[in-house]
C-alpha cells in the first residue's frame, strides 16, 4: 500500500484524503463573499493568478457557516477543470497507512454519508475516508434548489 | 506514433486547408501561374516525403496529379472544369488518408485507381462538354491577392496557457511590490528602476495576449471550396468576395464563428441566390453576387454575408408560421416587419418548401443565433425582399478581456461588461424619477419607464444606509428589454480578463464569470440577463403589441395617451380597457346569457357571441355590457357598470402581465388595473361559436318525463336546438348529437350515424366499461356534447 494519505480535522471529525486529489494546503487570507448562494460556499479566494472557489464543507456537515475567524485552512484541489479549497479546521499529517481503506463501520452520521468513502486508520484511530470531488458534485443538488 | 510521419500529416492537412482555396481560384483564371505554381508544389511534396515515409498510396495519388498539372503547366493540357474537379477529388482522398492515419485508424478501402483514372480520362473529354460545364465556375476575388504567408512555428496550446498565467502571476507580484514600495519611502533610483520593470511587464502582457489571436483568414479558408461545391450541386453560378481576412480575433472565438459562418453561406446558395434560369428570368446577372466581409469595428469583429439572391419572403414566413401554430391570426396584424423577418429565428420554421441535402430542415437559424449569443455577440439581417439578403454577425474581439464597469453594492465589488449598460445617472438626477407601487419599482427616465431593481435586493443582501445618492444604471441584456438597476456606486471602468467561474457559482443563474483585478481581490461578473429573470422581471418583449407601443413611446419622447373607457367589474375592481376596441355599450338582457361546453356566451342577434370573463349569471334583469371587436372577432363583455371615458398611458405605468390584465395605470390619482385585450381575445374559444343549427341534440327518450321537462330546457337554454325523439320525417345528420338514457336503444342507434352520448340515472358508472354520464353532472354533459361534435 503505497497510498499517501492527508490526514485532517473536518467539523470536529477526522478525515483522510487521498493525496492524488490534493495540490496543495493553504492557509486563506482574504475571502470575497459570494451573495446568492448557500452557506456552504465560503467565497472566492486568489491564489496566485488562480482563483478558487471556498467551500465551507463544515457548513454541509453542521448545516451552519464557520464563523470567519475560523476560515484558515485549505486544501487546494483541481475538479473538472475549476479550483476549489475545501475550508478544514486543522491538518496533520501526511503519510502512508498500512492497512489500506477499510469498509464502513458502526452508524454513521447522515450528514455525512454522501461524502464518506470508507475508513483507513492510522495508530489506533479510525478516519473518515472522504472525497473531494464528492464535496462538490454532491453540493450541486442542494444548490439547484 | 513517428514523429516524422506526424509531422507529415499535420503539414500536409494545414495545406491542403490553405490550397483548397487556391484551386478554385486557379480553375477561375487557369492563366494563374503562381496559383498552378503551389498546387504543384504541394503535390510535388507530398509525392517526395511519403515515397520516403513509406506511404504507397499517398505517393501514387499525389504522382497522378503532378503528371496531369505538369501538363498544364507545359501548356499541353487546359484546365478545364474536370480536371479541377478531378484534382479536388485526390486532394479529398489525400486528406482523408491523412486522417486516418492521424488518429490511427485503418485507411479507407476504397479504390484509388478511380480517381486517377478519371484524371487521366478527362484529357480526351469532347471539349464541348468541358464548356457547357465551365459554365458553372465560381470566381473568387481577394483584393489582396495571394500574399506571402510569415513565419510560423507551431505551439501547443498548453504551453500558451501556461505563458498567459505566468504572465497574469507577474502582474500580480508587480502590484503587489509596487504597493509594498509605496508604504516605504521614496528612493528615486529603486523607483525608476521598478518602473522600468513594470513596463516591461505590461509589454509582456500585451505580447502574450496577442499569441491568442488569429487572422480572419482562417474563417475564410473553407468557403471557396464549399461555394463552388454547393453551386455545381444546385446548377448555379456565384461569384465570391471575400473581404478583410487579415482582421485578427481570437482563436476560440473563430473556433465558434466557423459554424454559424457556414451554415449562414450555406442557406445564401441554397435559399437565396436563384438558378441562372431564373436570374435572366428576372433581369439579374446570371452570375449571383456572395460577399463575406470581416470588420473590426470598437471591441467587436462585424462579420456580413450579403447576397443578391431573392431575400426572405416574409409573408411565406407567416403562412408557415401560421400552419405550423406557433402563431394567430391575430397577431399577424399587430406584428411589424422586422418582427416576422425575427420569425426566421423560430425553431422549426423553414422558408425552404422541399426539405434538401443542404438546408431546409428548418433546424437552423435558430441554432445559429443561440450560438452567436451564446459567445456575446448579435446576429441582424437586412432583407431587400427580390433583391438580397444581408446578415451581420457581430462578436466580441475576445471571449477572455472585455471592457468593464466595476461597481459597488452591499459592501462588495461586482463587474458588469460595459456593453450591457446603456446609461448611467445618480438619482438625484432631474431627469429620473422613481417611483413605488405594491413593492415594484419602477424609474422613469426622461419619460421612458423601466422597472427597477436594486442589485443588493437581487443577490440578498443588506443594503447599507449611505450618504452620497447612489447610481441607477440601465442595463441591457443581449436579448431582453433593458431595466434600470441601483448600486452604491460605480467605480471604476477597467479591462477585464474573465476567467469561467466554477459550476456551483454558475447555477446561481446571476453571473457571468470572475475577474481577477490587480488588487487581488477576486470579482464576479454579473449577467444582465441572469439578474432581470432572477428579479422575476416581466419580459414584456413577448408581447409584440406591448412592445411596439413601448417603441412609439421612446420615438416621440414622450408619454402616449389613448382613450379608455373606465369601467366597474361585476367583481367590484375598476378596470380601464382601450376604448379603440370597444364598438359599443349596451343593456343586455340577462337570460340572454348561457354557457356552453366550458365558455360563457350570449345570443345576440341570432349570433352567439363569447362572453369574456366568463359571467353569465345575473341577478338584474339588464346586464351592461361592452361589446368588443378586434376586426374579425367580437366578444361580449358584461360589467357592473360603466364610469367615464379618461386618457391612459398607452404602456401601463406598471407593466405586469397576469391573466387578462396588462398592467396597472395611473388615472387622476387613481391607481386602475389595465385589461390586456390581446390576453382577453386569445382566451376566446377558437373560431366562431358553434351556431345553432350546426348541429341538433336528438334526445331519443322523447316520451320520459325526466327528459321532456328537464333535460330539454337545460339543453335550449345552453343554446342548442333540441328535438324530442328521433326525426322521422328528416334525416339525421353526422354533427347531430344523440342523447339517451335507455340502455335499450344503445344497440339501435350504432347504426344512426352520428355522434352518441349515453346518460345514466346513478351518480356511479356501472363498470369501467361504461362510458355513460350521470345526467345531473352538467359540466360533464355539456363537455360531451360539445365534445362528440368536434
Amino acid at each position: 500500500m503505497n497510498q499517501l494519505y492527508l490526514l485532517a480535522t473536518l467539523a470536529g471529525t477526522r478525515i483522510a484524503v487521498e493525496t492524488a486529489e490534493v495540490e496543495a494546503v493553504v492557509k486563506l487570507t482574504d475571502i470575497t463573499s459570494v451573495p446568492r448562494m448557500g452557506a456552504h460556499i465560503a467565497g472566492l479566494s486568489a491564489l496566485r493568478s488562480r482563483v478558487l472557489t471556498i467551500i465551507d464543507a463544515a457548513a454541509l456537515i453542521r448545516g451552519n457557516a464557520t464563523p470567519t475567524a475560523d476560515k484558515r485552512l485549505a486544501i487546494i484541489a483541481d475538479i473538472s477543470g475549476h479550483s476549489y479549497g475545501l475550508m478544514v479546521d486543522a491538518v496533520h499529517d501526511i503519510c502512508q497507512l498500512p492497512d489500506g481503506e477499510l469498509p464502513l463501520r458502526g452508524q454513521l452520521d447522515k450528514a455525512w454519508t454522501p461524502y464518506v468513502r470508507g475508513l483507513v486508520e492510522h495508530q489506533g484511530q479510525p478516519y473518515l475516508l472522504v472525497s473531494l470531488a464528492g464535496f462538490i458534485d454532491n453540493t450541486a443538488l442542494p444548490q439547484a434548489a | 506514433m513517428d514523429e516524422l510521419l506526424q509531422e507529415f500529416i499535420s503539414e500536409t492537412q494545414e495545406t491542403l486547408e490553405a490550397l483548397a482555396g487556391e484551386v478554385v481560384a486557379w480553375e477561375a483564371d487557369p492563366s494563374d501561374r503562381d496559383r498552378l505554381d503551389a498546387i504543384f508544389r504541394f503535390f510535388h511534396t507530398v509525392k517526395g516525403s511519403c515515397g520516403f515515409l513509406n506511404l504507397p498510396r499517398f505517393e501514387r495519388l499525389s504522382h497522378a496529379a503532378e503528371d496531369v498539372l505538369s501538363e498544364i503547366r507545359a501548356g499541353t493540357r487546359t484546365a478545364d472544369h474536370a480536371t479541377v474537379s478531378a484534382v479536388l477529388a485526390i486532394m479529398d482522398r489525400i486528406a482523408e488518408l491523412a486522417e486516418a492515419v492521424a488518429i490511427g485508424a485503418a485507411l479507407p478501402q476504397e479504390n484509388d485507381e478511380y480517381l486517377i483514372g478519371a484524371l487521366i480520362a478527362d484529357a480526351g473529354a469532347p471539349a464541348a462538354e468541358k464548356a457547357e460545364e465551365a459554365a458553372a465556375s465560381v470566381a473568387v476575388a481577394r483584393p489582396s491577392g495571394t500574399q506571402a504567408a510569415p513565419r510560423t512555428i507551431r505551439l501547443p496550446l498548453a504551453l500558451i496557457d501556461q505563458l498567459m498565467n505566468g504572465v497574469s502571476d507577474m502582474v500580480l507580484a508587480r502590484n503587489e511590490l509596487s504597493r509594498k514600495l509605496r508604504e516605504r519611502s521614496g528612493d528615486p533610483e529603486l523607483e525608476s528602476a521598478f518602473e522600468r520593470l513594470s513596463t516591461c511587464v505590461a509589454d509582456m502582457r500585451d505580447a502574450i495576449s496577442k499569441t491568442r489571436m488569429q487572422r480572419v483568414d482562417r474563417l475564410f479558408t473553407a468557403i471557396p471550396r464549399m461555394v463552388r461545391d454547393l453551386g455545381r450541386d444546385l446548377g448555379k453560378r456565384i461569384d465570391l468576395q471575400l473581404e478583410g481576412g487579415d482582421v485578427e480575433m481570437d482563436r476560440e472565438m473563430v473556433e465558434m464563428v466557423v459554424d454559424p459562418l457556414t451554415h449562414i453561406v450555406r442557406n445564401s446558395i441554397d435559399h437565396g441566390i436563384e438558378t441562372p434560369d431564373k436570374r435572366r428570368a428576372l433581369g439579374k446577372p446570371e452570375v449571383g453576387q456572395l460577399c463575406l466581409q470581416a470588420r473590426q469595428s470598437g471591441n467587436q469583429i462585424v462579420i456580413e454575408v450579403s447576397d443578391d439572391g431573392k431575400g426572405i419572403d416574409t409573408t411565406h414566413l407567416v403562412e408557415k408560421a401560421i400552419d405550423a401554430g406557433r402563431l394567430t391570426k391575430d397577431a399577424v396584424i399587430r406584428m411589424s416587419e422586422a418582427e416576422k423577418l425575427d420569425l426566421i429565428f423560430q425553431p422549426g420554421l423553414t422558408t425552404a418548401d422541399k426539405v434538401t441535402a443542404i438546408s431546409g430542415r428548418g433546424v437552423g437559424m435558430d441554432v445559429v443565433r443561440a450560438n452567436v449569443e451564446r459567445i456575446g455577440g448579435a446576429i441582424t439581417l437586412q432583407n431587400r425582399p427580390g433583391r438580397g439578403l444581408t446578415i451581420t454577425l457581430r462578436v466580441p474581439l475576445t471571449l477572455t478581456i472585455i471592457p468593464g464597469l466595476i461597481v459597488r453594492a452591499g459592501g462588495l465589488h461586482f463587474a458588469i461588461p460595459r456593453s450591457a449598460v446603456v446609461e448611467i445617472l445618480h438619482d438625484n438626477n432631474e431627469t429620473l424619477q422613481i417611483a413605488e407601487v405594491g413593492g415594484a419599482k419602477i424609474a422613469t427616465i426622461r419619460s421612458v419607464r423601466h422597472s427597477m431593481i436594486d442589485l443588493e435586493h437581487v443577490l440578498g443582501m443588506e443594503k447599507p444606509e449611505q450618504a452620497g445618492p447612489r447610481a441607477i444604471m440601465v442595463v441591457r441584456s443581449a436579448s431582453g428589454v433593458p431595466f434600470a438597476m441601483g448600486v452604491s456606486a460605480v467605480d471604476n471602468h477597467e479591462e477585464l480578463v474573465i476567467r469561467p467561474a466554477s459550476p456551483l457559482i454558475m447555477a446561481a443563474g446571476v453571473y457571468a464569470g470572475m475577474t481577477l483585478p490587480d488588487n487581488g481581490k477576486p470579482m464576479l461578473l454579473l449577467d444582465a440577463g441572469g439578474l432581470a429573470s432572477a428579479a422575476g422581471l416581466p419580459n414584456i418583449i413577448d408581447d409584440p403589441a406591448a412592445r411596439r407601443s413601448s417603441e412609439d413611446q421612446e420615438r416621440e419622447q414622450g408619454v402616449e395617451m389613448v382613450s379608455a373607457l373606465r369601467f366597474e367589474e361585476l367583481t367590484g375592481e375598476r378596470r380601464l380597457l382601450k376604448l379603440s376596441l370597444i364598438e359599443r355599450v349596451e343593456d343586455i338582457d340577462a337570460h340572454l346569457f348561457g354557457r356552453s361546453g366550458g365558455h360563457a356566451f350570449v345570443r345576440l342577434d341570432g349570433r352567439l357571441v363569447p362572453v369574456v370573463n366568463g359571467q353569465h349569471d345575473f341577478a338584474a334583469e339588464k346586464v351592461a355590457a361592452l361589446r368588443l371587436r378586434d376586426g374579425s372577432r367580437e366578444a361580449c363583455y358584461p360589467v357592473a357598470a360603466v364610469l367615464d371615458i379618461v386618457d391612459m398611458p398607452a404602456v401601463p405605468d406598471m407593466v405586469a402581465m397576469h391573466g387578462i390584465l396588462s398592467g396597472v395605470a395611473v388615472v387622476e390619482g387613481q391607481h386602475l388595473e389595465v385589461i390586456n385585450p390581446f390576453a382577453l381575445f386569445a382566451a376566446l374559444p377558437d373560431g366562431p361559436l358553434r351556431e345553432k343549427g350546426s348541429g341538433r341534440c336528438l334526445l331519443a327518450d322523447g316520451d320520459d318525463g325526466w327528459t321532456r321537462e328537464i333535460l330539454a330546457p337545460l339543453l335550449r337554454q345552453a343554446g342548442h336546438e333540441v328535438v324530442l325523439g328521433l326525426p322521422i320525417d328528416a334525416p339525421i345528420e353526422p354533427d347531430d348529437v344523440l342523447l339517451f338514457s335507455n340502455g335499450d336503444t344503445a344497440q339501435a342507434v350504432d347504426m344512426l350515424g352520428c355522434r352518441v352520448v349515453q346518460l345514466r340515472a346513478t351518480p356511479r358508472p356501472t363498470g369501467p366499461q361504461d362510458e355513460s354520464i350521470y345526467r345531473y353532472d352538467q359540466d360533464s354533459l355539456m363537455a360531451a356534447i360539445a365534445g362528440v361534435r368536434r
